[in-house]
């Protein structure tokens, strides 16, 4: 590691810290005590995961009909949240894998909690594939295992088993990488504690790491390894979910453009999740010397980029219906944006295309309340994005004999709420369990973060000219030989 | 149970003070138990220990053991026969040919039995008489099942024996002999009970009897009296007519007892370039006028005018007219049109409630020398003499009456002044209902006669003139029930039963037929004279239509009450089958509503709205005529209901011997004055919202002509195919090649080589739109019904649905003409906004059967995870109940919107209290088809039990299968001929015909999935000829 500091780099890492300051800073929250604040959030989570538990218990044993779906619009809210948490769980793959093999450090600080993020809503969002079922209790239908039905297989065509296969890979290859981040830090954890049984359970956690330089080398292999494989993942998931739509015959859903229109948005509410969760998780866990304005301006950055990509789909979209010259796909666009429904749409428009614009202004993406404003913003657009793509799709498609409107019940929005709930309660108690900062990957950038200039803009602010340029030595002069070499 | 019963134990007993029998009474065993020694020492007891092992092995078996004793498998008692009946198979079905005639609905019938349950009424396609094809019929079956009937006779609510009744009954009709006893009855048309009315006239000397019909056709049966001499009503067969003009006759529906829409079809199917042209003038939007070519909305008053003049002008001048001038061309126009069908193809008809009217038209037919009016083989189902009732109450209440005898009426329900007849009642001592139900009527008699079904009764019935059918009961009767005829032979002093007493009548009358063969038919033929009635007064046809066109405009909005295809007159109210199906125009169930004009609910300030999720929502009015005060009934905007006029549906509002469901509507009887469908009003808007339960909240097509194409007959004559019927086309390496074509598939096509390939034909010329294949799909495949408030939230199980829609513009091509000319995104928005409204002036309307189109190529099959949507060899599109584990993702890629699913257990669940949900109800299952659990998607099956059958059947016998023998509930019931199923690998079918057929056109053929279901196209005749 070369301690030589590049004087144009920002510093990843403020505050002047020693390695023992961010082993500190990192285990604080796991060896300390929750404060009140916590609890009450803790607490409220835990109503609303219960709630919706209610409400999931109360669906399965009264049917689907306890839901206000109907026999034009057979999904709505469920698969709503399913695409939308499927979405929000991208960033943290794009950011631990996709930014390793990229080299970009400035991920150490997040990719833990973006992780974290992703599975948890993965975890939400596999949740309603199963229970949008009308008899959930053959969920196990859906998995291509032998059985005694004779030669019963499940069917390669639909779009709804890739999501099945989809899904799972992308659950277990995240868990698998996360957790093997995850080792050296729970081992450090470890090694700190002094109450056994803590000291036990790390010791399973972190799979006996013993910090060996075998270890460390292995380490480095399996996360190449694994970042490789998750790469594609990042596209794959989401393209596919896509394809439940995509590969239909329905207007609105019949559309070309839905992968890679698809991974933009969930990058893009991905990224806005993280900077909901890592806002309030670095004030609340004083880790703003880790978690810096840079890194939440750089992930306004790529929302500003990805919500820009989205807008531009949502304009060819359009555009693709008109120029398509079919009835079917007109309509169902200019009933998007005209119809009933206009509300969403336009809610959709304003919170993904036009919301992010304002990151173009160098004050508004590193303003702390507004960039949290836009994230919050960010998500509420992309749930209507679903909502907009699969309800106003289907309640008016092709027989207007058939055509009503769907309106949600209390299950709906309590199955709705309980997830956010589960989510929470995960993320809360991972807060206060887990290392939730890769604090061994950030130790390994914290002598190239620009110690010597930290220093210096501490001192002397921000603009402060943080080196001299060279003078420049006079060129010779050539032209005597230049002059004389042509008349030769 | 507390019982007095000693059981014996041991012969110890018997022995006087037996030692060992007071040892046992104080103690339980007889060895000695060492229970005290073990529990009473306490060190030992302390010692001794439980290892947490064993603690849990007690815990554990406990458990097992309290969860295994509470688990109790359901038991199902079934019993085998003792004496195998010699007819009945388990596992096949037999049919037997009967007849309905509940005074309101009168048809032949073949009734499907299975296990000696019948389980679904078909169509007796032998019969000669009234054909079954009408909804109410096929669902009558269900109210044989009704768990509301009355099980046993009673006498002051007190179920008794029928001895114990007829010895009361008897006795109390002798004490009033010196007063006058009327027996008040539905028309029978049966020349049996006719005889026995009148036997029993001559025992009881004081006997009056009068026939009431709840919806009157007295004008119609008078004026027919008065020119042709018998009490019956014209007839007519639509097929013969090139002209048919209306003037306020719903002739599709229950006009003059309907069943003339099978003729009407036949006219109404291009051939030879040429088919009928239908002008309706009418008020509400009926069946009728949305299947006219030209349908002109007129209210009841001008209507009089229009009869008046078209008289005026075929037969000659009576009476001034004063129609506007548009009115009066369009009159004209059609006058010319009927006069140029010299060789007597054109046919005049009125749904006036006037005897003059109704003389008139028959004049107008008689001048027009019309084919398609019979006057030889009139209609008997109609004889009410209902002008007559007012002489009953006034009798009742000057206490001239001793007893009162109601046979198949419920007048208590239906007259418009039943409070005063029910208070008549009171003056009468002996009241007797003869009633399957204890309905409004029964409730107040002291003598109920629980009846039969008339799938458990015996009957012969008299149509026409010379159309006769014989009633046999297809089972046991379910509960201790008498009919009407037995009770009456029994009081006559008979002891034969009905059944013999029919065969007797049968065997005197009808020389030269066997009883037999006509009871294995069901129906036969007899040319014998009606009776002559002589006391008609004749008709003053001047006078009348001065009368009829003094009749000038009123305060108040005219009244038109009608009677819905569902609901009849109302008897069949506690039939959820019935209750549930769509009113076929305004596609509501569950419910009647007051039918207003656009003009007139803007300026009343009525209001339909819809809520959140799409559901119906209505403003309440109270309607006023006279004295009488309908409260609160619910507002609909109907297109095309005439300005000025309202329409009110009747036999709603049905209260007694009803389930709570089913109690929907309001009675609209009592503004049924004078027995005339023809009222004045006045509508007044009252606070609230109504709730409407209707299946279909988009109106028009949005010129959308992929889905109905329509062409207009002189199109048809001159122009291509591909002019009107152009099959769509897709651009392949530049070139223009059709999306039916092989090479632009994306899928490779199935083998179709060997076997049956299914294909379902449905002609839109021939379809009325009335729904009968609706309920016969019900009852063919255990469709459930979800109820009122399921149906609001657009949960209609429907596998068979009939689309209703209006034009936005005058006609159907004047939508697709606007859709056409739209340019730009303003335009676009303007465009598609208007043409999601319907017409507010003339407009057309078009019905389109749809059910699953069963896609050789299908987006439900690709798109199920586990493949529980599957395709056929036949054709069919599968539906695997069990392997469905319901994730709806083949209803949303379905593009006809065809797929139901399970919401909710609908079966077996207090929640939807309908037939399925009672041991009695469930009995009219079909065996043959899956009762659908929750959670699971399911659709049409192309009735693949039927076909199956039917394949089986032939191979059983070696013999190929012919065509016509292929079937599905929707085929075998239409009437018209508009549904036709069969095999299309069979090239001499007419179903392969149809495929071949320049009108043929698959629906939504451009998305290329290839249907087996095709319609072909509708063509209007809006030639003015």
């Amino acid at each position: 590691m070369s301690h030589y500091e590049s004087p144009i780099r920002k510093p990843l890492v403020t505050g002047d810290k020693s390695y023992h300051d961010v082993t500190l800073d990192v285990v604080r929250p796991v060896e300390g005590k929750a404060n009140k604040s916590w609890w009450v959030v803790f607490s409220i989570a835990l109503i609303a995961f219960l709630w919706g538990l209610g409400c999931i218990i109360y669906t399965v044993s009264e049917g689907i009909g306890v839901w206000g779906l109907n026999k034009t619009v057979g999904w709505a809210w469920d698969i709503t949240n399913f695409v939308w948490w499927v979405g929000i769980g991208h960033a943290g793959t794009l950011i631990s894998a996709v930014l390793l093999l990229f080299r970009q450090k400035w991920r150490m600080a997040i990719n833990r909690s973006a992780e974290a993020m992703t599975i948890f809503s993965v975890i939400q969002a596999g949740l309603f594939p199963i229970i949008h079922m009308g008899r959930p209790w053959l969920a196990f239908w859906v998995l291509p295992i032998p059985n005694q039905f004779g030669s019963l297989w499940v069917n390669f065509n639909s779009p709804l088993l890739w999501d099945v296969f989809a899904i799972s890979t992308y659950l277990s290859v995240s868990l698998v990488f996360w957790w093997t981040g995850l080792l050296p830090d729970f081992a450090m954890i470890r090694d700190r504690a002094v109450k056994p049984f803590q000291k036990h359970i790390y010791g399973i956690l972190s799979f006996g790491w013993s910090g060996r330089a075998k270890d460390w080398q292995r380490f480095e292999e399996v996360s190449l390894v694994l970042a490789g494989l998750a790469t594609p993942l990042v596209l794959s998931v989401h393209t596919i979910v896509s394809f439940d739509f995509a590969t239909s015959v329905i207007p609105g859903w019949h559309t070309t453009i839905f992968p890679p229109y698809f991974v933009a948005g969930a990058v893009f509410s991905g990224f806005a999740m993280v900077n909901t969760l890592l806002i309030i998780m670095r004030k609340v866990s004083s880790l703003e010397n880790y978690i810096t304005i840079q890194h939440i301006e750089l992930m306004n950055i790529v929302i500003m980029i990805t919500g820009s990509i989205v807008g531009v789909a949502y304009i060819t979209e359009l555009f693709m219906a008109w120029y398509s010259g079919v009835e079917y796909e007109q309509y169902a666009f200019l009933n998007r944006a005209t119809g009933p429904y206009w509300w969403a749409y336009w809610a959709m428009m304003t919170c993904n295309v036009f919301s992010p614009q304002f990151m173009w202004f160098p004050r508004l993406r590193r303003s702390i309340m507004f960039s949290f404003f836009i994230s919050i913003v960010v998500n509420i657009g992309m749930w209507f994005e679903r909502f907009v793509i699969i309800v106003t799709s289907l309640h008016r498609d092709y027989m207007p004999s058939a055509w009503t409107m769907f309106s949600p019940t209390f299950v709906d929005i309590g199955i709705f709420i309980g997830t956010i709930g589960f989510f929470f309660v995960l993320f809360l108690l991972y807060a206060r369990t887990f290392p939730v900062i890769a604090q061994a990957e950030v130790k390994s950038i914290l002598k190239s973060s620009g110690e010597k200039y930290k220093k210096i803009r501490a001192e002397k602010g921000e603009d402060a000219k943080l080196y001299d340029e060279p003078e420049q030595e006079p060129l010779p002069d050539f032209s005597a030989q230049f002059n004389s070499k042509s008349n030769s | 149970m507390s019982s007095e019963k000693k059981y014996w134990k041991s012969a110890e007993q018997l022995k006087e003070n037996s030692p060992l029998v007071e040892a046992l009474e104080q103690k339980e065993f007889a060895e000695h138990i060492p229970a005290d020694e073990f529990l009473g020492d306490k060190e030992k007891l302390e010692g001794s220990q439980t290892s947490r092992r064993d603690f849990l092995k007690y815990v554990g078996f406990s458990t097992a053991a309290a969860s295994l004793a509470a688990c109790e498998g359901p038991v199902i008692k079934s019993i085998p026969y003792v004496v195998q009946p010699e007819r009945i198979v388990p596992g096949v079905a037999d049919y037997y040919a009967t007849t309905i005639a509940n005074g309101f609905d009168f048809a032949s019938v073949l009734v499907k039995t299975r296990e000696g349950r019948p389980i679904k009424i078909e169509k007796n396609k032998e019969a000669t008489g009234l054909s079954a094809g009408k909804a109410r019929v096929y669902g009558s079956v269900l109210d044989l099942y009704d768990i509301k009937r009355l099980q046993n006779p009673q006498i002051e609510n007190r179920d008794v024996t029928w001895t114990e009744f007829f010895a009361s009954l008897e006795s109390d009709l002798k004490a009033k002999a010196d007063k006058k006893t009327y027996l008040l009855t539905q028309t029978f048309a049966s020349p049996s009970t006719d005889k026995l009315i009148k036997e029993f006239q001559e025992n009881y000397p004081n006997v009056v009897h009068l026939v009431y019909d709840t919806v009157s056709d007295e004008a119609a049966v008078d004026a027919f009296a008065a020119k042709y001499g018998y009490r019956a009503l014209p007839n007519y067969d639509f097929s013969k007519s090139e002209m048919i003009v209306s003037v306020g006759a719903d002739f599709l529906a229950d006009w003059q007892g309907g069943a003339f829409d099978s003729g009407y079809s036949k006219s109404r199917v291009p051939k030879n370039g040429k088919m009928s042209r239908h002008v309706q003038f009418e008020a509400n939007m009926t069946l009728t006028g949305a299947n006219a070519d030209k349908r002109v909305s007129v209210k009841p008053s001008l209507q009089k005018q229009i009869v008046v003049e078209v008289y005026n002008q075929i037969v000659g001048k009576v009476a001034t007219t004063n129609l506007n001038s548009a009115l009066k061309n369009q009159v004209d126009s059609v006058v010319s049109s009927l006069k140029s069908k010299a060789s007597g193809g054109a046919v005049f008809v009125t749904g006036l409630d006037s005897v003059e009217a109704q003389a008139m038209a028959l004049e107008i037919n008689e001048k027009l020398s019309s084919r398609a009016l019979d006057t030889e083989n009139p209609r008997l189902i109609r004889q009410g003499q209902n002008s007559k009732i007012q002489t009953l109450i006034s009798d009742m209440k000057a206490g001239n009456v001793g007893a009162l005898m109601i046979a198949g009426a419920n007048p208590a329900y239906s007259l418009p002044n039943a409070d005063e007849f029910t208070a008549a009642m009171a003056n009468v001592d002996t009241t007797v209902s003869f009633s399957m139900k204890k309905d409004e009527t029964a409730k107040l008699c002291k003598y109920i006669a629980a009846t039969p079904h008339y799938l458990e009764s015996w009957g012969d019935v008299r149509f026409t003139k010379k159309d006769f059918s014989l009633m046999q009961p297809t089972i046991k009767p379910l509960f201790n029930t008498r009919q009407f005829e037995d009770c009456l032979l029994k009081l006559n002093g008979n002891s034969a039963k009905y059944y013999e007493y029919i065969k007797a009548n049968f065997k005197s009358t009808y020389e030269g037929l066997s009883w037999n063969k006509s009871l294995h038919d069901g129906s036969y033929v007899f040319d014998m004279d009606l009776p002559k009635t002589s006391d008609v007064p004749a008709i003053d046809i001047p006078a009348g239509a001065k009368k009829l066109v003094s009749q000038s405009d009123s305060e108040g909005l005219e009244l038109t009450l009608y009677t819905k295809v569902s609901m009849g007159d109302g008897s069949y109210a506690n039939n959820p089958w019935l209750q549930e199906m769509p009113d076929p125009i305004t596609r509501t169930s569950w419910d009647n509503y007051v039918t207003v004009s656009q003009s007139d609910a803007q300026a009343l300030g009525l209001e339909n709205s819809n809520v959140a999720n799409g559901a119906l929502n209505g403003d309440y009015v109270t309607v006023t005529l006279g004295d009488k005060k309908l409260e609160k009934l619910p507002v609909i905007i109907q297109p095309g209901q005439a300005p000025g006029s309202i329409g009110i549906a009747l036999g709603y509002g049905k209260t007694e011997a009803i389930q709570e469901e089913m109690q929907v509507g309001v009675n609209a009887f009592p503004l049924y004055q004078n027995f005339d469908a023809h009222q004045t009003v006045r509508l007044e808007k009252v606070s609230g919202v109504h709730e409407f339960a209707c299946v279909q909240l988009q109106h028009t097509m949005m010129g959308r002509r992929d889905i109905v194409k329509e062409t207009t007959l002189e199109i048809f004559n001159t122009k291509d195919k591909h002019y009107w019927n152009a099959t769509p086309e897709v651009s392949l390496n530049h070139q223009e090649v059709e999306v039916t074509s092989p090479e632009v598939d994306l899928w490779d096509e199935f083998d179709r080589s060997i076997g049956h390939h299914f294909n379902l034909s449905i002609d839109l010329n021939a379809c009325t739109g009335c729904g009968a294949c609706v309920i016969a799909c019900h009852s063919e495949n255990n469709v459930p019904v979800v109820g009122k408030s399921e149906i609001r939230k657009s949960r209609d199980m429907h596998w068979l649905r009939i689309d209703r829609y209006y034009s936005s513009e005058d006609t159907i091509q004047g939508d697709y003409e606007l859709k056409n000319d739209i340019s730009g995104l303003n335009s676009a928005i303007d465009t598609y906004g208007d043409l999601e409204n319907a017409s507010e002036g003339d407009l057309q309307v078009i019905f389109q059967p749809v059910m699953c189109q069963h896609c050789n190529h299908a987006p439900c099959e690709t798109v199920c995870p586990v493949a529980a949507s599957a395709h056929g060899r036949q054709g069919q599109n599968h539906m695997t109940y069990n392997r469905c584990v319901g994730t709806r993702y083949c209803a949303n890629n379905c593009p006809y919107k065809v797929r139901r699913f399970n919401w909710f257990l609908y079966n077996q669940n207090d929640e939807f209290d309908y037939h399925m949900n009672n041991d009695l109800g469930r009995m009219v299952l079909n065996p043959d088809v899956t009762v659908r659990s929750r959670g699971v998607m399911e659709k049409c099956s192309m009735c693949i039990q039927m076909t199956q059958k039917t394949i089986l059947d032939a191979k059983r016998e070696g013999r190929v299968i012919e065509d016509g023998e292929f079937k599905t509930a929707c085929s075998s019931a239409c009437d018209n001929g508009a549904i036709l199923f069969g095999d299309i690998n069979d090239k001499e079918s007419v179903v392969y015909k149809k495929t071949q057929d320049d009108r043929m056109y698959h629906l939504l053929e451009y998305l290329g999935t290839k249907p087996n279901v095709m319609y072909q196209t509708k063509v209007r005749n809006t030639t003015e000829a």
